[in-house]
């Protein structure tokens, strides 16, 4: 070969090497994400950013171990129960922060993520609220989209009101990084008034347009209907009318419940504990779905006795057991009740069945069986260190159909039910009964939770005084609503938890003695503590210090 | 000989004919001045004094007797020694098996040299065959290194530069290469965080941490920068050297140099006649350490102390009696009250591992070659684990002068890397080893597995029953090279290479089912739970991922000596491209565990899963460099590099990376003659600007992604819904480093070298998140666990300076034995000048001023052992006897996040040295190396409490009101949320991790030739080395090396353990 003829090859070689060499080799558009341009030139795609605005990020470990969280906790390993007298966690996990008081801006425990995770999902409304008008669709969709936005910012503003008070409302306002993010503006808390009015304005304008009802392929079950945003509208202003926020009247709560029960759309399920099972029911008014390849933490196992291979998560106190009527509807502390503090679990109101596992419960087709000693759901059984503190074990929720070993990839599909009839009821009453005393609709409302077909307890008894209503109607609550996040802030609105939170968490040992069984009253858990400031969670330090102290921080922090 | 001089400024080494010539090609200045076109004048008297040499050469000739011998080092034979006589013409260069032969007389001196090794010269007393043992000399000043795109007189270096041998690299054969390196030079901070087989690499940092950002550092592989495959399996037989770029001199790698580069040659062949040389070495691993942990009694009574902190009123025995631990302690009753230690139930005291290399190396005048095989088997340390990696590699590397003036190479390796896990990942398996209670047993006596903790029993995780995890990934690296000395101007050449890498991963993890049994002792039934798959069926998850990389460059160089100017320059253009795709398939329900296969999973369309995506990216550089020296005394470089890269938006893609650097040989002025001590004497300095480009892709515009979670209908499917994942950042790009670098390189009184540097590096535009100073309130929140919505910008500052230095000394003594000691020092110091922080935040807690990676913890100053305590020092409203004291910093008398104080150290040690000895003797051999750190500290608190086992240096020294003397706080519930633990994470955690270790001890014996070579063996060795032989640290219950873990648990110190290695291994040549 001659030296110039390789001289050519090679400058061929050269030149076929780097024809790729052209003046876009640097500009690659990529294929594993959405631009921006694609999101809002696609109505499809928009509505899709859209549904998922139900989520919310996850922001702290142990959350979301399946799907990412929507509003408020949910269901999570340690549940918002185990911050109240409904129950406390095993194996503590951040929430005996809460129970012994230590709750703290650096210490917030399990519930320190509702802060950012609602400001970021508003700014994700707000986002989508900004530029739905440039993207093309009918003007019905326009409307009813717009509308469930709101909503869905209305939800978390409201989830961060009963948590914080006065909130910083952010408006339309959507930022960005080249914004200033020192403004003021992020850092002013308005009143709780002025957060609530904002929240009811937005859920009275989003409800005017969203649809009546969920319907297959048009308004999917798990979005937002009318019904939605009126009950949470009510639940807002029943908090409004509540001691600790005195910033509404108990005849607007009133209104505003009454207005979700004249839709005529809800009704009460019949069966009580298959309520929380299913999807599908007349009674839910807004909840989150779960399917396979979404779904949430495998309630089973986490919370079932150690006999059956659970891990006790949320065990029930004997707080919450205590206030179960008889199924004769009396209370126990009543001496006419029949109850026996021996024999505690006979003809107790139907619920405490469906709610709660106790010694000698039956439970998939064996006995619970928490005595000591030798009880395989004591600390006798297997796995001991997984046998509950209380005496109880969670029953609620469920599924008997799920198994305990190995549900992964099985288990977690029930509803979280956000908003359900009953509450809607309840809140009717208290309201009612508050701002006109017990008249007929009060007892209407409370006696159709009480005589549900599967919970069957007796009618309240007429002529309550307006204080004594009280007392059974927060009772209810307590039952009715155990373990679905009201507690928490039930207990704070109406000013009681500086006393119920003060209340040692109890528990009970169960000994069994040849056929005799004792039941003796102990604390499960030492130290609870309740002060005055943690009436409101306590701001993320973080957040107080980004802000360079110009946000303020609740009273007593 | 005539080297071209273009080859000076190839890529490393191969196109050179063989190893031995290039180097050779470094005294090309001499030759060339025979050479070049001279002058007429000058032309006749070259002529007349060759005449004249080859005249007296044959004159001489003949009153000479013939003297041969052969030369070795270390027990290897080394060729291309040259031999000459004193004072004379004679001379020999020894051959590939190291034999010479020349003529000389008794009374002579023969001078041994090669640039290598020490020279040495002997006394010719008569006519026998000479055996002539040299010492290695790794700082030699004739020595040529590979930088950069090219090859360098390590006299003429400018920049801070360290190289290794191969040779040094194989003592004691460590799997993974990356393990090989710790303590052998200064600058390099190698720290070995885990040793699971197939994933025991070290983390490799230049210098330290300098950067909030990615400080990952750039690995060039025979010129291929970030060759896919990396550093880590390359097969270290296969290594010729390894260069370490420390300074400036890097910014020939621009946007990618930030971090330093690595440097990698592989080996070529010399022309010869074929070597054969053939290695086997059996490893025995195991543990460097583990925490030994609580017994059963103990575990006991701590569960009683837990319950009785719950809810003091109910006593000291509310979980077990008195008789109940008796019983764990006499093992009366092991169905009921076992005593298990779990390491010993779950691992081996020792595993194996072997490594097998085979290499062919030789060549004519125009071919050469250098072929090899290797096999590598490792096992892991788990009791009937199905751990295991499996390597097994080629390599062909073959040059070709197809005329005088084109040259050719084709480099091709391939490996096949086979990694088998069980379905629990170690991590999981040490944090069930590490947490599983002392008072379960891991087999009940009739020998059913028990449900361990939680239904994870670490004996049985670790074996094939719950199905396996493999992971075959195979890579290929291919690069054709050539090169042309373009005729008409001397001194001008072409070259050029095109690289194809392509990397397959395939994965394929198959869980199945199995049945673990739970004891119930009221019915005296072991109750069977399944575990594993899932819901008792089992299921299948497969993945493939492949990438490619392709890489062409095209250089034009220019060398040439004018009088005593010397100019050595080039200018290059490059561009590559790197391609990833993956899927992965997913089935559950699988009627059968017999057919692990995606077709035979369930049938349902919610039993099938699948998933994929892609992404490309571009790089586009152009470089050049100038190198003048003036007759290698004043020495002056400069180079830049224009880098453009798709990650960021158009306008901000290309960067700029100059760097400049001189030296001054001291030594080489006359008037420094007098001064007979120094033999050589160097000052150099650099200063460059070098990149980093290392962050995610496509960050400059909104990014928006599909999160198919939210469920809607009655029928509950998933909606493919779309989320936003990372926030614009328009004016992204590149990341800054201006480094300097002041250094000495001397040698002197024969014997010594040292190197004395001192650096300084300022990072600034570092590509970082903020976050600490974004409120949450406008919206911009990062998720916990996965990618930031923020995306990075050029907002960070770090400046870091240090000191490295070397000594070496080595020597041979008149009886033959050869030695050397060496010591290197590096002290790297990071002080951020700005990172993201909360306006807020502060003064004592801020980093800014600080170094990197410092940790911010509570100050534990004591225990409150008494009441007294309590009333003395302010403290939290729930604190009890037992727990921690923390200081009240700020002095208001309350404890709160105010109190917290930074550490003063961070995980990556300030300070690292390493000291390295070799003796060799009349075929023994003998090295070692030592590494050390401090300046470090590590925060590990162990998952302990109800939640899992305790250390014993906690256990056996708790507080409690039987003990309140003890050491360590209270137990509680769980440490992560205890008042002692997570919930004020605190400095009583925080370890001082200095270590002192024997990082590597070889005693080789090469077997004598003559022997052999009747059996036609050219060499034979064998020998015993130890890796991780000992260590010395003040860190009680983990390795020092290794990270506080990763993952959920990230700071409980649950991670696969370090491996002591112990090798016997022979190598053979033919």
């Amino acid at each position: 070969m001659k030296t110039n003829s390789i001289l050519y090859i090679l400058v061929f070689a050269a030149a076929g090497i780097f024809s790729s060499c052209k003046k876009n080799y640097l500009d690659i558009v990529p294929t594993d994400r959405i631009p921006e341009v694609s999101l809002l030139a696609d109505s499809a795609l928009f509505e899709q950013f859209v549904v998922n605005r139900y989520m919310g990020v996850r922001l702290q470990e142990k959350e979301a171990e399946g799907t990412p969280p929507g509003f408020g906790r949910g269901f999570e390993y340690g549940l918002w129960s185990s911050l109240t007298d409904e129950s406390i966690y095993n194996n503590d996990d951040n929430t005996w922060v809460v129970q012994r008081g230590q709750l703290a801006p650096e210490n917030t425990g399990i519930a320190g993520t509702i802060w950012g995770r609602s400001y970021r999902s508003i700014r994700e409304c707000n986002y989508a609220l900004t530029h739905i008008d440039s993207v093309q669709m009918s003007d019905g969709k326009r409307t009813t989209l717009r509308a469930e936005l709101r909503f869905i910012r209305a939800y978390r503003y409201h989830d961060l009101i009963r948590n914080y008070g006065g909130v910083v409302l952010m408006g339309e306002k959507v930022l960005n990084l080249e914004d200033n993010l020192t403004d003021e503006s992020l850092f002013n808390r308005s009143s709780i008034k002025e957060s609530l009015d904002y929240a009811v304005a937005e859920l009275d304008a989003a409800a005017k347009d969203l649809p009546l009802a969920n319907a297959d392929k048009t308004w999917d079950l798990g979005r937002a209907t009318k019904g939605a945003a009126l009950a949470l509208k009510a639940r807002l202003l029943l908090y409004a009318a509540s001691p600790l926020y005195n910033a509404g009247t108990w005849a607007n709560a009133a209104a505003a419940a009454k207005a979700v029960m004249d839709l005529n759309v809800y009704s009460l399920a019949p069966d009580y504990a298959k309520l929380f099972l299913t999807p599908s029911s007349s009674e839910i008014i807004f909840e989150r779905l779960y399917a396979i390849g979404a779904r949430h933490v495998c309630l089973e196992i986490s919370n079932a006795p150690n006999g059956y291979g659970g891990w006790a998560g949320n065990t029930p106190l004997q707080n919450l057991v205590d206030s179960y009527e008889m199924n004769n509807g009396k209370v126990i502390t009543d001496a006419t009740s029949g109850y026996n503090a021996q024999t505690p679990y006979t003809n107790r109101d139907a619920r405490f069945y469906a709610t709660i596992l106790y010694n000698g419960a039956p439970y998939r087709g064996d006995t619970i069986d928490i005595y000591t000693p030798g009880g395989k759901d004591s600390k006798d059984g297997p796995s001991n260190w997984n046998s509950t503190k209380t005496g109880y074990y969670l029953r609620k929720f469920m599924d008997d159909s799920n198994p305990i070993d190995n549900p992964w990839n099985v288990a977690g599909l029930q509803p979280w039910i956000y908003i359900r009839y009953a509450e809607v009821l309840l809140n009717y009453a208290e309201a009612q009964n508050e701002a006109v005393g017990p008249d007929a609709t009060v007892y209407t409302a409370i006696n159709q939770i009480r005589q549900r077909s599967s919970v069957n307890q007796p009618a309240l008894p007429a002529g309550l005084t307006q204080a004594q209503m009280r007392d059974a109607i927060r009772r209810e609550r307590q039952v009715e609503l155990a373990f679905e996040e009201h507690r928490f802030y039930d207990v704070r609105r109406w000013k009681i938890a500086n006393v119920t939170e003060n209340v040692p968490a109890y528990g009970v040992d169960v000994t069994k003695s040849g056929t005799t069984t004792t039941y003796t009253r102990k604390v499960a858990l030492s130290g609870r503590a309740f002060a005055d400031k943690h009436y409101w969670l306590p701001i993320p330090r973080s957040e107080i210090l980004s802000s360079n102290g110009k946000l303020s921080q609740n009273a007593g922090y | 000989m005539i080297i071209p001089p273009f080859l000076n400024d190839l890529p490393p080494l191969p196109l050179c004919s063989g190893s031995l010539n290039c180097i050779h090609s470094t005294n090309k200045f001499l030759v060339m001045k025979e050479n070049r076109p001279l002058s007429g004048q000058y032309r006749s008297f070259l002529s007349f004094f060759l005449f004249f040499l080859v005249l007296s050469v044959s004159a001489w000739a003949q009153q000479r007797a013939s003297i041969s011998g052969k030369v070795s080092s270390a027990g290897e034979l080394v060729p291309g020694v040259t031999v000459r006589v004193k004072h004379g013409t004679q001379g020999a260069t020894t051959d590939v098996n190291g034999q010479f032969t020349l003529q000389a007389a008794i009374g002579d001196t023969l001078v041994f040299n090669h640039i290598s090794y020490i020279s040495r010269e002997v006394p010719v007393t008569g006519n026998d065959r000479l055996e002539i043992s040299l010492a290695p000399n790794t700082q030699n000043v004739g020595e040529v290194v590979v930088v950069g795109y090219g090859t360098q007189k390590k006299a003429t270096l400018t920049g801070s530069i360290s190289t290794l041998k191969g040779a040094e690299i194989v003592k004691s054969p460590q799997p993974n290469v990356s393990n090989s390196l710790a303590g052998r030079f200064s600058g390099l901070i190698a720290n070995n965080r885990s040793g699971e087989p197939g994933y025991d690499g070290s983390t490799l940092l230049i210098r330290g941490l300098a950067t909030t950002g990615n400080n990952d550092v750039l690995v060039v592989v025979d010129g291929v920068p970030g060759q896919i495959g990396g550093l880590q399996r390359i097969d270290p037989n296969d290594i010729e050297s390894m260069t370490i770029l420390k300074d400036a001199s890097a910014a020939v790698y621009g946007s990618r140099a930030a971090n330093g580069v690595i440097l990698i040659t592989t080996k070529r062949g010399k022309t010869g006649k074929p070597s054969i040389s053939y290695s086997f070495n059996q490893g025995f691993t195991s543990p460097t350490r583990l925490p030994k942990m609580a017994d059963a009694p103990t575990y006991a009574a701590i569960r009683n102390e837990i319950q009785y902190y719950n809810n003091p009123s109910g006593g000291m025995n509310q979980v077990y009696t008195a008789d109940q631990i008796q019983k764990f302690r006499d093992g009366s009753d092991p169905l009921n009250y076992p005593n298990t230690d779990w390491q010993k139930a779950a691992l081996k005291n020792t595993a194996l591992q072997h490594q097998h290399s085979l290499s062919v190396s030789g060549g004519s005048d125009n071919v050469r070659y250098f072929l090899s095989l290797g096999i590598i088997g490792q096992d892991g340390l788990y009791k009937h684990g199905v751990t295991k990696y499996n390597q097994y590699n080629f390599r062909s590397n073959i040059d070709a002068d197809v005329t005088k003036r084109l040259k050719v190479g084709l480099s091709l390796s391939g490996r096949q890397e086979d990694r088998i896990f069980p379905q629990t990942g170690a991590s999981d398996i040490f944090r069930g080893i590490y947490r599983a209670y002392p008072t379960v047993a891991a087999y009940y006596p009739n020998g059913l597995p028990t449900t361990g903790i939680e239904n994870n029993n670490p004996v049985m995780q670790v074996q094939d029953i719950g199905g396996t995890n493999r992971n075959p990934t195979q890579v290929f690296n291919g690069i054709l090279k050539g090169s042309y000395a373009i005729p008409g101007i001397e001194g001008l050449s072409l070259d050029g290479f095109l690289s194809v890498d392509k990397s397959w991963t395939f994965g394929k993890s198959f869980a199945s089912p199995y049945v673990l049994y739970n004891y119930d002792p009221s019915a005296n039934i072991y109750k069977q739970v399944v575990v594993g798959g899932s819901a008792g069926l089992a299921t299948l998850n497969e993945t493939q991922q492949n990438q490619e990389m392709r890489v062409s460059n095209i250089k034009l160089n220019f060398t040439r000596q004018f009088g005593k100017h010397h100019v050595d320059a080039f200018i290059a253009y490059e561009q590559s491209k790197i391609v990833m795709d993956s899927l992965s398939a997913f089935r559950m329900n699988f009627p059968s565990t017999q057919t692990p296969e995606l077709s035979q999973g369930g049938p349902a369309a919610a039993d099938k899963n699948n998933a994929g995506k892609s992404y490309i990216f571009t790089r586009k550089s152009y470089i050049g460099r100038l190198a003048y020296n003036y007759e290698e005394k004043y020495l002056l470089e400069a180079q830049a590099r224009i880098d453009g890269s798709s990650t960021f938006a158009p306008g901000n893609q290309y960067g700029f990376f100059p760097s400049v650097s001189a030296g001054w040989r001291i030594s080489k002025e006359d008037w420094f003659q007098p001064v007979s001590f120094i033999d050589d004497l160097k000052l150099r300095a650099s200063y460059g600007t070098l990149g980093n480009d290392n962050v995610g892709l496509f960050q400059y515009f909104n990014n928006y992604s599909f999160n198919s979670q939210y469920v809607l209908g009655s029928g509950s499917t998933i909606r493919p819904g779309v989320d936003i994942t990372k926030l614009a950042n328009p004016n992204i790009t590149w990341e800054t480093a201006k480094k300097m670098d002041i250094g000495i390189n001397a040698l002197f009184l024969k014997h010594f070298s040292l190197e004395f540097i001192y650096f300084q590096q300022k990072r600034s535009n570092i590509l970082t998140q903020r976050n600490a100073s974004i409120p949450q309130s406008s919206g911009i929140v990062n998720p916990y666990g996965s990618d930031a919505l923020v995306p990075a910008e050029n907002i960070g500052k770090v400046n870091s300076n240090g000191i490295e230095t070397s000594l070496g000394y080595s020597n041979t003594t008149a009886s033959g034995i050869g030695y050397r000691i060496g010591g290197n020092f590096t002290y790297a110091k990071s002080k951020i000048i700005f990172i993201d922080e909360a306006p807020g935040t502060l003064a004592h807690q801020r980093q800014t001023g600080r170094p990197l990676n410092t940790y911010l913890l509570y100050d534990a100053i004591g225990i409150f052992r008494t009441q007294d305590d309590l009333n003395k020092y302010p403290h939290l409203t729930t604190n009890q006897l037992g727990d921690l004291i923390y200081r009240d910093y700020n002095g208001d008398g309350q404890i709160t996040a105010d109190d917290q104080v930074r550490s003063k150290y961070g995980n990556i040690p300030e300070i690292t040295y390493g000291i390295t000895l070799g003796v060799d003797y009349k075929g023994f051999d003998l090295s070692a190396v030592f590494a050390g750190q401090t300046h470090v500290s590590q925060y590990v608190l162990p998952e302990s409490g109800t939640i899992g086992n305790y250390y014993s240096s906690w256990a056996d020294n708790r507080w409690s009101p039987t003990n309140i003397a003890g050491t360590y706080p209270r137990v509680d519930e769980r440490a992560s949320s205890s008042i002692n633990g997570g919930l004020y994470q605190n400095n009583f955690w925080l370890n001082n991790a200095s270590f002192f270790r024997m990082k590597n001890l070889e005693l080789g014996y090469t077997v004598n030739a003559d022997i052999l070579s009747r059996i036609r063996i050219a060499g034979l060795r064998v020998y015993a080395s130890a890796f991780n032989l000992f260590t010395i640290t003040p860190v009680k219950d983990y390795d020092p090396e290794g990270t506080n873990g990763t993952g959920l648990y990230s700071t409980s110190g649950q991670f696969y353990p370090q491996q002591r290695i112990i090798n016997v291994g022979v190598n053979v040549k033919f």
